[in-house]
């Protein structure tokens, strides 16, 4: 799967632009700060996704001064193109169409575009709390199968009903209360545990191609080792029953999925506490790159690769190696600083102000970067 | 703003369900250029349903004078009830003509989010229907959704101790449909609830 061609319509600082990544490898993003390089990211994240890759609420994508953004992609899929386009208005919902046909689910919609993203903010995924983790492992489950999107949902919700019937009770249960308690626990019981699977084995997925990754990045063979814990033991129905009168009077859900946690390892240490800066930054791409790699062989299509700004975390021998050895497909790079001499400088395209140049492409690479200047006047910040 | 009568009728019919300020609008300036005699109409039958319609005081189904017409049928099989959310949920039983016995409305599901729990749904009125009739068989027929399960679980925890037959309606691929279209979790609800071929 690859992104053809890129539009954007007042788009962040993007008056109008167009962009033509190369479909089968790496294309760096280059440019100053504030240039407008991550919002070309996001364009694609939010095609892919319908959020922003930084969190960013949806107004704020749309460039100042105008009602509306437009981003549409031509991506080639198994060889066939697909034309994926949404308008975001300042207010209201987001229009988004796959071959001009609306689109009802998300799975259609990531049968036509697919990402990986690797941001910054992603150090948050080692040092920050469980929340991110949980996150990181669901993001996988949910783009796997439409059960396990529908379960990541389900357990969510069980856990909002609850924490209102806990609500309810205000710290003294009465037996109709208790009766409720026992259904939403049983329901708990059977989605969360069945969530808790899930996420053990998918964590125990991704430990082979993340230590192999971090070996690459960091040239150092070291296992990095994910490990999920459970914030109960034994049958999650009656962990909840010996919880109950420590919930009923703290208003909380104390033991279940959203209450687990993913552990981080390099060697024998734990990462949050015993790790470098650098050895932090290494094992959080690495966790990138191993669920890019199960997406990969999960689909027919890998998916594109969004790394942010990925070289200002990295030392140049760091920063040389991930590019020598990312993964086939086509990524999407963004840097303010000089990528590494083993980029081609045929594959790296100049943002500035809401525009983009691009040298062009490289020889005897058929049908690579070529980047046409945004041709409205009115570009940018 | 329109005049005073006129933008009474806008108001009003914009406090409906899925009618939106523009539909309100257009369906009062209709009803501004209709007949007098199809006005008066709708008028007649919003007072009708108003003062003739009322819950059935058994199984709180809509009901026209006492009883509604299927707990006062004596033809239907007593013994059975099933147990739906809402009075349509009625009439798409009804419609299958597979089902003879009598029902049971609760008028809603458990969803303590919106502050419903078994006190602001029939459960109690169901429970004394089980001491006033002959019925030994109850067909928990709330939506396979997430607070219709909790509720048939919560009903069938509550049931089952009294020694009746409950049971939970299965869920599946719609009939004459084709596979390609079912969504991946029905498909798979049905997988899971595959049965055996007689041959």
């Amino acid at each position: 799967m690859a992104i053809s061609t890129l539009w954007l319509s007042d788009f962040r600082c993007f008056a109008d632009a167009e962009f033509r990544p190369d479909p089968e490898g790496l294309t760096v993003l280059r440019g100053p700060n504030g240039a407008g390089k991550t919002s070309i990211l996001e364009a694609v994240g939010w095609l892919a996704t319908q959020r922003s890759i930084r969190g960013a609420a949806r107004d704020v994508l749309v460039r100042s001064g105008t009602d509306r953004a437009v981003v549409r992609a031509e991506t080639s899929v198994a060889g066939r193109a697909v034309l994926v386009e949404s308008e975001i208005p300042v207010s209201g919902p987001a229009r988004t169409q796959v071959n001009r046909q609306p689109v009802r689910r998300r799975s259609e919609l990531a049968d036509a575009l697919n990402v990986t993203v690797f941001a910054p903010n992603d150090l948050d995924l080692v040092q920050g709390g469980p929340a991110g983790r949980r996150e990181y492992l669901d993001d996988v489950l949910v783009a796997r199968h439409a059960r396990l999107d529908a379960l990541v949902t389900e357990v969510d919700r069980i856990l909002r009903q609850r924490a209102a019937v806990l609500r309810q009770a205000g710290g003294r249960p009465d037996s109709a209360i208790a009766a409720t308690l026992d259904v939403w626990d049983e329901r708990l019981g059977a989605a969360g545990t069945e969530l808790a699977v899930e996420r053990e084995s998918l964590a125990a997925e991704l430990t082979e191609p993340a230590g192999r990754a971090y070996e690459r990045l960091a040239g150092v063979a070291q296992p990095v080792t994910l490990e999920y814990r459970r914030s109960w033991t034994g049958d999650l129905v009656a962990a909840l029953g010996s919880a109950r009168p420590d919930d009923v009077r703290r208003q909380v859900t104390s033991v279940g999925p959203h209450r687990d946690d993913l552990d981080l390892a390099l060697g024998p240490r734990p990462t949050r506490t015993h790790a470098s800066q650098g050895e932090q930054r290494c094992v959080a791409l690495a966790l990138r790159l191993a669920s890019h790699e199960l997406r990969r062989g999960d689909l027919a299509e890998a998916p594109v690769l969004l790394l942010d700004d990925v070289f200002s975390e990295l030392d140049a021998t760091r920063a040389a190696a991930l590019v020598e050895l990312l993964p086939p497909g086509q990524v999407l790079l963004t840097t303010a600083v000089d990528p590494p001499p083993v980029v081609h400088a045929g594959r790296v395209v100049t943002v500035e102000g809401g525009r983009l140049t691009g040298v062009p492409d490289a020889p005897g690479v058929s049908g690579a970067t070529e980047v046409i200047a945004a041709p409205s006047g009115g570009g940018g910040s | 703003m329109f005049t005073g009568p006129l933008q009474a009728l806008v108001d009003e019919l914009g406090r409906l369900p899925g009618i939106g300020p523009k539909s309100a609008q257009r369906i009062a300036f209709h009803l501004l250029k209709v007949a007098p005699e199809d006005a008066m109409r709708l008028a007649e039958a919003i007072v009708d349903v108003k003062e003739r319609i009322t819950l059935c005081p058994r199984c709180f189904n809509v009901a026209e004078g006492d009883l509604c017409a299927i707990c006062s049928d004596d033809r239907r099989d007593g013994t059975m009830l099933c147990v739906v959310e809402d009075p349509r949920d009625i009439v798409a039983v009804e419609k299958t003509q597979e089902f003879r016995g009598r029902y049971h409305v609760l008028h809603g599901a458990l969803n303590p989010l919106e502050g419903v729990g078994p006190d602001q749904l029939r459960v109690k009125e169901l429970l004394g229907r089980l001491d006033d009739e002959a019925i030994t068989e109850i067909i928990l027929c709330t939506n396979p959704n997430l607070e219709g399960e909790a509720t048939a679980m919560y009903l069938a925890r509550l049931l089952k101790p009294l020694g009746l037959s409950v049971t939970r309606i299965a869920s599946g691929l719609p009939v004459g449909g084709d596979l390609e279209y079912a969504d991946e979790l029905t498909l798979g609800r049905a997988l899971e609830g595959r049965r055996e071929v007689d041959a």
